[in-house]
């Protein structure tokens, strides 16, 4: 039995605790049976370490990386998947973290200016799995569809491991990296005088990067990655004061995204992924609306 | 108001104390050109020096020298007896950079936050008990006083305070050699008469040692003790007293009357230390 195994046997009391107050008709399920249960863990735990992530993504001009990586990733999945692979996600996790470090060191040696290489890489990758899935398999299938969009329901015990272990890691590693990684993205050249080893805590947190968009495939789909990644983080922004309150806002906001998707993606049968991004986006909308308004009626002379 | 901990010697070659900054025949080069060359310096402790020059001059250079961030092509640079960037002297610089060019302004980060960051180093980065650096950063963010406004998010500060919460990160280090690169860089004039005063503050009460990058030469001759005009090597070293008026800085800078000579500007003197346009029609001579 894997980390994400006994992380669901830790948490589904609670869920079956929680079930009879759910509401809605399919939702509640996910609280109760073991298939939805394990999405809905997936989810929480994918949605968490992604808050985290994002903010320092964020603050480190670097909002797009998610997008380029979860490509990369598909690219890797088709890969996998031609070669008859039983966890694809395990290629998708290979071509992310090397891209990823390749990206990184381009970026520091200054090979290429800020997003160029990103793209080079998205584009690159995502070609190689469509001209590989074209060739030599079955083209885009539905479980190809799968990793495109999310397949929240399709997550089985093995992925839901690689999920935890890949989140717990990470979480670990963002929090004990926190200062440092606070300190290099703000005043590089200071962090460098104080000693710190800025091009490895780099390279360290492209690589949780890698990791984590990875695990983040099955969840919510490669092309919505950002939807959990950036867009709480963004929402954290408007309303946090701090750096420390922005991250729990950002996980109020990533959280809320994730359970009011799910719960209307149960209920109206629409895609889990594609709803949880748009539930995101509307989030945003409507706090940045709203900031405008209530900082225009308290202070209506002041200039933003 | 000038107040001379120390007597700098003109020729800073030799002095009683040792010196904590000691550069013999420094030679930095970048991207093939020769920034600095055969620059001595010597900086004793509680001095505060004022290190001016035209753009492209070498400043930066220098500082960045010092920090360890560019390697010497020759000449060696000896810090608190160590080279730079050794573990050794580890905590003992301050490094502070230009906050209106360096902070970033979509970060939503407090003053104590940032204060805060100069607290690590590379032992204790990864396990961190607050407790033991509070005292250091309240200290720290009293000393620039910003306490005040510890929880405010620095993108909302004025200029000053923002380049105050910088100098405090670098004083959280209890750092006692302090770099600063262009401090008065867009901070208006009250701001920037309140700096100088935290600086000289800082100087006399702390016994800090300061070495700033300044454009703003009528300022930086108001608080520094000693200054130091760099053009590619040191043309001049010595008290602020000594420093020269314009008209001899334009010898010591080897630019003659121009009247005559094709020269958009026609006061070449005074334009000579605000802008750089003036530098670069010298180097294409050279």
């Amino acid at each position: 039995m894997g980390i994400g195994m006994i992380v669901l046997d830790l948490i589904s009391p609670v869920l079956e605790f929680i079930a009879p107050m759910v509401p809605g008709e399919i939702f509640p399920y996910f609280f109760t049976m073991e298939m939805f249960q394990r999405a809905l863990v997936a989810a929480i735990m994918v949605t968490m370490v992604a808050g985290v992530l994002g903010s320092f993504l964020l603050i480190r001009n670097l909002a797009l990386i998610g997008d380029g990586l979860a490509h990369v990733s598909f690219g890797g999945v088709a890969v996998g998947v031609v070669l008859g692979a039983s966890s694809p996600l395990w290629y998708a996790l290979v071509f992310s973290v090397i891209s990823a470090i390749i990206i990184h060191e381009m970026q520091t040696r200054e090979l290429l200016t800020g997003d160029a290489s990103i793209a080079i890489f998205l584009t690159g990758m995502l070609a190689l799995g469509l001209v590989v899935l074209r060739v030599f398999g079955g083209g885009i299938t539905s479980d190809i569809e799968g990793y495109l969009f999310g397949s929240l329901l399709l997550i089985d015990e093995r992925s839901l491991d690689l999920i935890a272990t890949i989140s717990i890691l990470s979480l670990i590693s963002l929090m004990t990296l926190y200062s440092g990684l606070l300190s290099t993205t703000i005043d590089p050249l200071a962090a460098r005088v104080q000693g710190l080893p800025v091009r490895a805590i780099g390279l360290v947190f492209s690589i949780l990067t890698a990791a984590v968009v990875v695990s983040m495939v099955q969840v919510i789909g490669a092309l919505l990655v950002t939807a959990l990644l950036v867009t709480p983080a963004a929402t954290g922004q408007l309303v946090g004061r701090s750096f420390r309150s922005c991250l729990i806002w950002t996980q109020v906001f990533g959280l809320s995204a994730v359970f009011l998707g799910l719960y209307f993606s149960a209920e109206y049968d629409s895609g889990s992924g594609a709803m949880i991004a748009l539930v995101a986006a509307s989030i945003f909308a409507i706090v940045a609306v709203f900031k405008t308004i209530v900082i225009g009626l308290i202070n209506p002379k002041d200039n933003f | 108001m000038v107040v001379l901990n120390m007597q700098p010697l003109a020729d800073g070659q030799v002095m009683k104390p040792t010196p904590i900054l000691d550069i013999k025949g420094l030679t930095v080069s970048r991207s093939g050109k020769v920034v600095l060359s055969k620059v001595d310096l010597a900086i004793s402790k509680g001095e505060f020096i004022g290190l001016v020059g035209p753009n492209g001059s070498g400043k930066s250079t220098l500082l960045l020298a010092i920090l360890g961030v560019l390697k010497a092509q020759q000449g060696t640079i000896d810090i608190y007896g160590h080279k730079p960037m050794s573990r050794n002297i580890l905590g003992k610089i301050g490094w502070v950079s230009q906050a209106a060019a360096v902070m970033p302004k979509n970060v939503r980060i407090t003053v104590r936050e940032l204060v805060r960051l100069g607290t690590l180093n590379s032992r204790n980065m990864f396990l961190r008990r607050r407790s033991i650096h509070r005292e250091k950063v309240e200290r720290a963010m009293k000393m620039v006083g910003l306490e005040e406004v510890a929880e405010h998010d620095i993108g909302r500060l004025s200029g000053g305070q923002r380049q105050r919460a910088v100098i405090g990160r670098a004083l959280a280090s209890e750092s006692e050699f302090i770099l600063l690169d262009e401090p008065l860089v867009g901070i208006d004039r009250e701001s920037r008469n309140s700096l100088l005063k935290l600086l000289d503050k800082l100087c006399h009460e702390e016994n800090k040692t300061i070495l700033m990058v300044s454009h703003d030469l009528a300022a930086i001759r108001q608080t520094a003790h000693r200054m130091i005009y760099l053009e590619e090597s040191i043309r001049f070293d010595g008290p602020t007293e000594d420093f020269p008026d314009l008209t001899s800085l334009a010898g010591l800078r080897g630019i003659e009357p121009v009247h005559g000579h094709e020269h958009e500007h026609k006061t070449p003197v005074s334009v000579v230390i605000q802008t750089g346009g003036e530098d670069q029609t010298k180097k294409e001579e050279e």
